[in-house]
């Protein structure tokens, strides 16, 4: 099966700063994979070179066969990013903000308020979608976030932290939305996390990421069991020596 | 005292004084800008005044008598004269004479002037000496039109010397290449007075309060984090561009308008306590042309949009909107800068250098343009314009450019001069 996600030997230098250091992984259509490390491991500047955002220094990035730096607006067109400390405009309500985002993707007035309604549906913020998004709280602006990202039925979603700095209800319903989501419409994501227990339970595979290098990679239960661990967080801390 | 008063007015200056930006713009630039201003300002002045000495006021002596000739002398204090005999004075002739001597003022002494002193002295007061005065309208600026004002003096002074009120002074101003009898030139350039301080202001206030806006709608979008998600959606990016600028000049434009509104009124209330009798701008061709207006309003977009665009590239180099705020007030010494010389020297008076100078900044154009569209000189805006259109062009190929990579992200400017002490930010690492 061929690779959504096929990263080669990415480099990322900022000044003299090797953010991204030789990292190579690759993406199965439909499947949850995930990037794991602890703050600064160069998760984010993996996300946002797959996403078109940065450049690499070298190495090659291909979705579904389109480089990410020759074919970036081929390759915007099959993706939805994510990022993790993203915002909405505070004017507008959820609902406004919905069907914005729905008229990128579709010059069809009415296909643009059916995404917007799917959206707004995967949200489950019901009412509150009038109100301005100034009104909402974290929780509430990440749902409606991750259901922007999902919307136009991406073929990769790629999501920067998706349930960070939630509480356990809207980290819980932010994770069932991404689960429900890839199983129903075939969509297939790429997400980053520092919290390792729950990538454990929602990704297919994932890739610990450590200083810009992948560190191990495989099934967490695969992981787990080659390290002898009872977590991924311990697999990772005998992975760099921590343990 | 306010219990953590202190404590919050500490933080408050660490944090204002650790931001480069904002010492930038606070401190440096008014530190900077107001000398150069002043420097900027006494270089033109000076070089007016020492114009205005050499200036030369052109006598045409039509009486040859013995009073014409004392009159004549009497002027000679004040300025300099150069004299001619014998002329018959139209509208061609005034205008080669001017143009012989390199001089923008005339009087003529017409025949009978010393018959009639003579009269007025030995006691017939109803019979007055006239001299008909032509000063050249250049619409320049309030230090400009002082010409007449020195004539007057002399006038007064000649009188008040000789007999009270013997000599009386007949004005006209010539208007593009017209004499217009019976306009005096100071009234006139009181009444242009207002133009010569509003459009300057205006352009200002427009220029600073366009550019405040456009550089808060980018840095916002850094600031509340939207502007990743629009650079990954499937659009051009240079929509996104031209959508922020349109929306700034939209609201810009507003604004002027609202603004301009309410500086005509003040200064229609000023204006009103002038006495300008019955000179009707618009029959004296200064009230601009259709063409004139449309020429201005050109000019004036396309200054807007490179300023727009200007602010647009300068706000990515911030992360928030303070940031952004601080950095294009860096600007606001080229903008202030043409405005204060245009609105008190023409800017064809200026020394070389500095006309060089206003020439080179985009946002003198708009200012020289209202100007020339009064006096019909076309030419002059339509140069502005392609000059400004020219530098838009580089400006706006350079924020496209800027959208198009991931500059518009990763684009910060580092003062370590002013930081040296600051670690390496880590945020892009994680």
């Amino acid at each position: 099966m061929s690779s959504t996600v096929e990263a080669i030997d990415v480099v990322k230098v900022f000044g003299d700063i090797h953010a991204l250091d030789g990292l190579s992984f690759s993406v199965k259509p439909t499947e949850i994979f995930g990037l794991i490390g602890p703050n600064g491991a160069g998760k984010t500047t993996a996300l946002r070179v797959v996403s078109t955002l940065l450049l690499p220094t070298s190495g090659t990035v291909k979705i579904f066969g389109s480089d990410v730096v020759q074919k970036a607006a081929e390759v915007r067109k099959i993706i939805a990013y994510l990022p993790e400390e993203a915002g909405t405009y505070r004017n507008l309500s959820g609902w406004e903000y919905l069907e914005f985002m729905a008229k990128f993707n579709t010059k069809d007035k009415n296909k643009t308020r059916e995404m917007a309604k799917e959206a707004a549906e995967i949200t489950g913020l019901g009412e509150r979608l009038k109100d301005k998004t100034k009104t909402y709280s974290k929780g509430m602006k990440r749902r409606l976030l991750v259901a922007r990202a999902l919307m136009n039925k991406p073929k990769l979603a790629i999501l920067d932290e998706p349930t960070s700095g939630l509480d356990v209800l809207h980290a819980y319903h932010v994770r069932e939305i991404i689960k429900r989501y890839v199983k129903e419409q075939d969509v297939t994501v790429l997400l980053s996390s520092h919290n390792m227990l729950e990538v454990e339970h929602l990704c297919d595979r994932v890739a610990l990421l450590n200083k810009g290098k992948i560190v191990a990679e495989g099934k967490p239960q695969e992981l787990k069991e080659n390290f002898e661990s009872a977590n991924l967080e311990e697999v990772f801390a005998k992975v760099v020596g921590l343990a | 005292m306010l219990k953590g008063f202190g404590n919050i007015l500490l933080k408050e200056i660490k944090e204002l004084v650790r931001d480069p930006k904002i010492l930038l713009a606070m401190l440096i630039v008014p530190l900077i800008m107001f000398p150069v201003l002043g420097g900027i300002m006494s270089y033109s002045m000076q070089a007016a005044r020492e114009q205005a000495e050499k200036a030369t006021l052109l006598v045409v002596d039509n009486d040859g008598g013995n009073w014409s000739e004392l009159f004549t002398e009497y002027l000679n204090f004040s300025v300099k004269v150069s004299v001619v005999n014998n002329r018959t004075l139209n509208n061609t002739v005034t205008l080669k004479l001017l143009s012989d001597h390199n001089a923008t003022q005339l009087i003529e002494i017409p025949s009978g002037f010393s018959a009639n002193m003579t009269e007025y002295k030995n006691g017939n007061t109803k019979i007055n000496a006239t001299v008909n005065f032509y000063g050249i309208f250049s619409g320049g600026g309030i230090l400009q039109e002082v010409g007449s004002a020195i004539i007057d003096d002399s006038v007064s002074g000649f009188n008040r010397l000789v007999a009270p009120n013997a000599v009386y002074t007949f004005k006209s101003t010539i208007i593009k290449g017209e004499i217009q009898k019976n306009v005096d030139p100071s009234i006139l350039s009181r009444l242009m007075l207002s133009q010569a301080i509003a459009m300057p202001i205006t352009i200002m206030i427009l220029l600073t309060y366009s550019m405040s806006i456009a550089a808060t709608s980018v840095a916002m979008e850094k600031e509340e984090k939207t502007l990743e998600t629009l650079l990954t959606l499937p659009m051009d990016r240079f929509a996104i561009l031209m959508g922020k600028l349109s929306g700034s000049i939209l609201i810009a434009g507003v604004g002027a308008i609202a603004y301009m509104i309410g500086f005509n009124y003040y200064m229609g209330s000023i204006m009103a306590t002038i006495p300008s009798g019955t000179l009707d701008l618009v029959s004296l061709g200064l009230a601009p042309s259709l063409l004139g207006y449309l020429l201005l309003g050109i000019s004036l977009f396309v200054t807007l949009l490179s300023a727009l665009a200007l602010a647009v590239i300068m706000s990515a180099f911030s992360e928030d909107v303070r940031g952004a705020q601080s950095l294009v007030g860096n600007l606001t010494p080229i903008i202030i800068i043409p405005a204060l010389v245009l609105m008190y020297l023409d800017v064809n008076s200026l020394p070389l250098a500095l006309k060089i100078l206003i020439y080179v900044l985009p946002y003198s154009h708009p200012i020289i343009a209202a100007r020339a569209v009064t006096m019909g000189d076309y030419w002059t805006v339509v140069f502005g314009i392609v000059y400004v259109t020219v530098f838009t062009l580089v400006i706006m190929y350079a924020a496209s450019r800027l959208f198009a990579t991931e500059k518009i992200l990763t684009a910060k400017l580092k003062f370590r001069w002013l930081r040296k002490h600051e670690k390496k930010p880590t945020k892009e690492l994680q």
